[in-house]
């Protein structure tokens, strides 16, 4: 039991950051029908920021904060040079995935030609210390992991709900067409979600890289459980990406566990996962079902 | 230019093509007619990956788990089984035929692109599972945790019969390349150009439509994907009987993004895109690499390059180099015609994908 519930809070911290990835891959598949491909090489260039000012002497509270603020400027840059010579991502979706693609081999050797190819080291968040809860052992850092999650689901509520920003962007997601007639500025809008989504990024890999070491790889595992996470709880439905995350964390950490086939294969339950759901309820736990007109 | 002269202008490129490629190992340093060989593998990939994307609108990340498993596979079939060298490579396009069917049916059932997703998550996961299942890929060693590299074993050899020593062994090897090459060539500008090929460009350019006008959308797409699985194990395969060892760190996620730069660059949608960008790629790889020699920080530039190089090719030439020629090809006539008609941009084929859920 004890073994269990270690396993289930590792999965839960490890699952948050699928979430977090996730929430800015919803927020730029709903307003653009595009899976960003580059969401991880863009978190893991954020994170370099936050590893960057944390090495200019800033504490690694305060550098995770001026790492989302450049994040977000560069996301947002991201959208305007690369994304929006392209048009209407929705006319053409192939293209724009290619584009993605492209932007993730960039990001990539980018980072790699200015920051090196060598690991570096990030401090956590959170410090080293752990608590016990129900008998098991818990790291700070991953109990801090799940608290930043639930502030960004509450920021991204208020944001969606409460302010003129997020109305146009759910405006843009529902209908791109009717609100640029009403006077909506889409591009500024998919900046503004390009921005977010990066900004998310680094949030994410300041997480992610005090356990492996800060590299250009950082993202590229997280990425794939990010998608698994979003295929299971829908690609249009932020309470999907967050439920979605949580659950594949769980199921990536306590499956191999008691299924020895899957030893050293954490990825192997997980894809086996994205299939089923793809087979059975292809619009995920809470996606919604679209028609289509000709 | 009328019609006839059009086809005769194709065919007679077509002809060049194939008597410069016959002639090529004739002309080059036995080193480089091994390098041009090592990239013949790599052009039956593309082919594969072009029918999809370029004909079908679908995109797989995956393509180069495909490519590992050809390869696994014919590393089994000759030295486990002793099979003969043109019987792997088949034995290999249908093992990667079945395993693409079965990737294929959960992800494309559904309409917009899964299948990018799904075949992230197999490129990464193709590695982990060979290292995990050692002796899939050694034979002999069972123990599961293998450091990369280590796991080199059953080597094959491609020999060239004893019975004819008319060629150079690295000649024989191109010829043998060459042909498979050239059937997975011919294959599927035949299964473009038939019923099936017209179904897949009819889902490519409206999905809904072509449902609506009787096409068998999954099926169709189901079976593109297949075939594109079966050709990328084609090449896989040749690449294992080019390399004679093969390794998990063969078969890594960038090898799948160069795949599509050689597409995108040749031009997706296009029968001869994939040749033009083949050649292109390892072209300027093995130049960038040169200059780049003693200068180790910056070998990332030529990721950097590429990857610049898909963006900005999808914003102006989508078609890629054989679309930008035909572009140009088409002025050129229309101003020799003396036509004042303006020409319409060539129809790009990645640009005119379904409409997305």
């Amino acid at each position: 039991m004890t073994q269990f519930l270690k396993l289930l809070y590792i999965g839960l911290g490890e699952g948050s950051i699928y979430a977090m990835l996730g929430l800015g891959l919803v927020v730029i598949y709903r307003a653009t029908g595009l899976l960003n491909f580059a969401q991880g090489e863009m978190a893991m260039a954020s994170t370099f920021f936050v590893s960057t000012f944390h090495s200019w002497g800033l504490p690694i509270a305060l550098a995770l904060l001026a790492g989302v603020v450049t994040g977000f400027g560069f996301g947002a840059l991201v959208h305007q040079v690369v994304v929006r010579p392209l048009g209407n991502p929705r006319d053409k979706p192939l293209a724009m995935l290619i584009v993605t693609l492209g932007l993730y081999l960039g990001l990539d050797a980018g980072v790699r030609l200015i920051w090196g190819s060598d690991g570096r080291i990030l401090p956590e968040l959170f410090g080293t210390g752990s608590v016990s809860i129900l008998g098991a052992p818990v790291t700070w850092q991953r109990l801090g992991a799940l608290l930043v999650l639930a502030i960004e689901v509450v920021v991204f509520w208020l944001l969606f709900k409460k302010t003129k920003i997020g109305l146009a962007m759910r405006a843009v997601a529902s209908n791109a067409e009717s609100s640029e007639l009403v006077g909506i500025p889409i591009s500024r809008v998919l900046m503004v979600g390009w921005g977010l989504s990066a900004a998310l990024g680094a949030v994410a890999g300041t997480f992610t890289a005090p356990g492996q070491g800060l590299d250009a790889n950082l993202m590229v595992l997280p990425l794939v459980y990010a998608f698994a996470a979003i295929t299971l709880g829908g690609f249009d439905s932020l309470v999907g990406a967050v439920v979605g995350g949580l659950l594949i964390g769980v199921v990536k950490d306590v499956v191999p566990n008691y299924l020895h086939f899957f030893g050293g294969l954490e990825l192997g339950p997980v894809f086996l996962l994205i299939l089923l759901i793809l087979l059975v309820r292809p619009q995920g736990l809470f996606g919604r079902r679209s028609a289509t007109r000709v | 230019m009328n019609a006839a002269q059009l086809r005769i202008g194709r065919l007679a490129s077509w002809a060049v093509t194939g008597i410069v490629l016959v002639v090529l190992p004739f002309l080059l340093s036995p080193y480089w007619t091994g390098r041009v060989t090592s990239w013949l593998p790599l052009v039956a990939a593309v082919v594969g990956l072009n029918l999809l994307t370029g004909y079908n609108g679908q995109i797989s990340v995956g393509h180069v788990a495909l490519y590992g498993v050809g390869a696994y596979t014919t590393v089994i079939l000759i030295s486990d089984h002793q099979w003969p060298f043109l019987a792997a490579v088949a034995g290999s396009a249908a093992v990667c035929f079945v395993v693409g069917l079965l990737i294929g049916l959960p992800a494309l059932r559904i309409k917009g692109l899964h299948l990018a997703l799904v075949t992230l998550a197999l490129a990464v996961l193709f590695p982990s599972f060979m290292l995990r299942f050692s002796w899939i890929s050694d034979g002999r060693v069972t123990s599961p945790r293998l450091v990369y590299g280590r796991l080199q074993q059953r080597p094959v050899q491609f020999l060239s019969p004893s019975w004819w020593s008319a060629l150079a062994p690295e000649r024989w090897k191109y010829f043998f390349f060459l042909g498979v090459v050239a059937v997975a060539f011919v294959v599927t500008r035949n299964l473009i150009d038939s019923r099936i090929g017209r179904s897949m460009v009819a889902i490519r350019d409206n999905e809904v439509a072509a449902a609506v006008s009787g096409v068998e959308v999954a099926r169709v797409k189901v079976l593109t994907f297949g075939v594109s699985a079966a050709l990328a194990g084609v090449g896989g395969s040749l690449l294992a009987l080019d390399a004679g060892q093969v390794s998990p760190t063969n078969f890594l996620l960038p090898i799948s993004l160069s795949f599509l730069v050689m597409m995108v660059i040749g031009g997706a949608g296009s029968v001869a895109g994939p040749l033009v960008g083949v050649a292109v790629y390892n072209i300027a790889n093995d130049r960038l690499d040169k200059v780049l020699e003693h200068h180790a920080t910056w070998k990332p530039s030529i990721p950097l390059i590429f990857g610049a190089s898909l963006v900005l090719l999808m914003v102006v030439a989508p078609g890629g180099l054989v679309g930008l020629t035909r572009r140009i090809g088409a002025r050129l006539a229309a101003r020799n015609a003396g036509s004042s008609i303006p020409v319409p941009d060539a129809p790009s084929n990645v640009h005119n994908s379904q409409e997305d859920p």
